[in-house]
């Protein structure tokens, strides 16, 4: 059985312009594009996986999704990697371990946070001993949110890291990722002597209860708390009137 | 939860308990060695399932108000329980049957080890004493296991400060 594999080979459209066009076999470009171009493309994953997060890395490794065709190649050892990437919940006794697995990674080096808990610790932040976001102890440079977020979000992450590798060589200004804001109260756990508002654990209590009967449905009829009133400004001073002036 | 007639049997001929509730017989700390010794010989149950220790908090006693019409709420003093669970395993002529009891533990005082009798015990001993701070006596090892080992305090006791802060990592 012969296999057509005449459409499965590529071939940048360059390189053919370089084989069509007689004498032009040299192609010149500037070092720094070319190291930029070499660097951006060939990001190696050092995995810092420690929980759900982790799969969803394993996922976007996998066939399906193949982040290795943007040069992407998870590695075993921080040594020979680029890009630390912390997919999970960081504890108090991890954290050690990440930032000296961090410092073993040589320069030009990046992170990405990849998940809730990674970066901000998300409802695992109130206990004793999660760090509350990795970017309190080492700095990040893009933030994948979710919980866990899609290989395709990931692969997002990857594509956003390598605009800005490529930013920042070509000189330009980048503006810093920031963490991404919570749209959400963070559910605490009910605490000895705590003094959380009654008015949450009911409707958190009711959201869960109704959770059975369909859907997004159950959050109808679910009143929350109003957010204290603002402060209403002070009263501008009444103008004198000329009344009293007239009287004198 | 319906425990065997032959546990029944030792609880009343060891420790003198006619009724054993389903929550299982409160071991005196002095007989618990010589109480597992002979479960895991006589009865045959040899594999330690779990071991769980339990801190409640210091209840302050209340007396009867006639006035509002309250009773009296008896104070309850801080200490800790520790309740294990072994299992005795499956063979042609019985099934399998777990059976549970319990000591009670003073804040401030020791409980002997089981980890001479059963050696499963020895991580799990070592994981309540972290979590919780119950000091097994005569055990083995008895160091930190899961927090990191310059962790202050025992995080799962009701008077534990939840929002520790834990320099520079939290």
């Amino acid at each position: 059985m012969a296999v057509d594999e005449s459409q499965e080979r590529f071939e940048h459209p360059l390189y053919q312009f370089m084989e069509k066009m007689p004498g032009v076999d040299i192609g010149l470009t500037t070092a720094d594009r070319i190291l930029t171009w070499g660097v951006s493309n060939s990001l190696w994953v050092f995995p810092m996986a420690t929980s759900c997060c982790g799969i969803e890395f394993m996922a976007a490794a996998c066939g399906r999704f193949d982040m290795d065709r943007i040069g992407t190649i998870a590695r075993g050892t921080p040594r020979q990697c680029d890009v630390m990437v912390i997919a999970g919940t960081i504890t108090v006794k991890m954290a050690p371990r990440v930032k000296k697995l961090w410092d073993q990674m040589p320069e030009p080096k990046w992170a990405i946070a990849m998940g809730s808990c990674a970066i901000s610790g998300d409802f695992y932040r109130n206990i004793y001993s999660v760090v509350p976001g990795v970017d309190t102890f080492m700095p990040v440079d893009v933030y994948v949110p979710g919980c866990p977020p899609n290989p395709d979000h990931l692969l997002m992450g990857f594509r956003r890291l390598q605009e800005k590798i490529r930013a920042k060589r070509a000189g330009e200004w980048v503006e810093p990722d920031s963490r991404p804001p919570m749209g959400m109260q963070s559910p605490s756990v009910p605490r000895y002597g705590s003094d959380r508002d009654p008015v949450w654990d009911e409707a958190q209590l009711q959201s869960v209860i109704g959770m059975d009967k369909g859907g997004a449905m159950h959050r109808e009829g679910l009143t929350l708390p109003e957010p204290p009133a603002p402060p209403e400004p002070p009263a501008p001073p009444e103008p004198e009137t000329d009344a009293e002036q007239e009287a004198e | 939860m319906s425990l065997p007639g032959d546990f029944l049997v030792l609880c009343r001929d060891r420790l003198g308990i006619e009724e054993v509730s389903d929550e299982g017989p409160m071991v005196p700390r002095e007989q618990l060695v010589a109480f597992a010794t002979a479960l895991k010989d006589e009865l045959d149950f040899r594999f330690f399932v779990t071991v769980v220790s339990v801190h409640y908090p210091e209840v302050e006693a209340v007396p009867a108000d006639e006035e509002k019409g309250t009773e009296a709420v008896p104070g309850k003093p801080d200490c800790t329980q520790v309740c294990y669970r072994v299992r005795r395993l499956p063979n042609a002529e019985r099934k399998t049957v777990v059976v549970p009891f319990r000591v009670y533990v003073p804040t401030g005082e020791t409980t002997p080890s089981l980890a001479g009798v059963w050696v499963g015990a020895d991580w799990q001993e070592r994981e309540q004493y972290d979590l919780v701070g119950t000091v097994f006596a005569d055990h083995p090892d008895l160091r930190r296991i899961m927090m990191p080992e310059d962790w202050v305090g025992h995080p799962l006791r009701r008077d534990y400060a939840i929002e520790t802060a834990h320099f520079p990592w939290r």
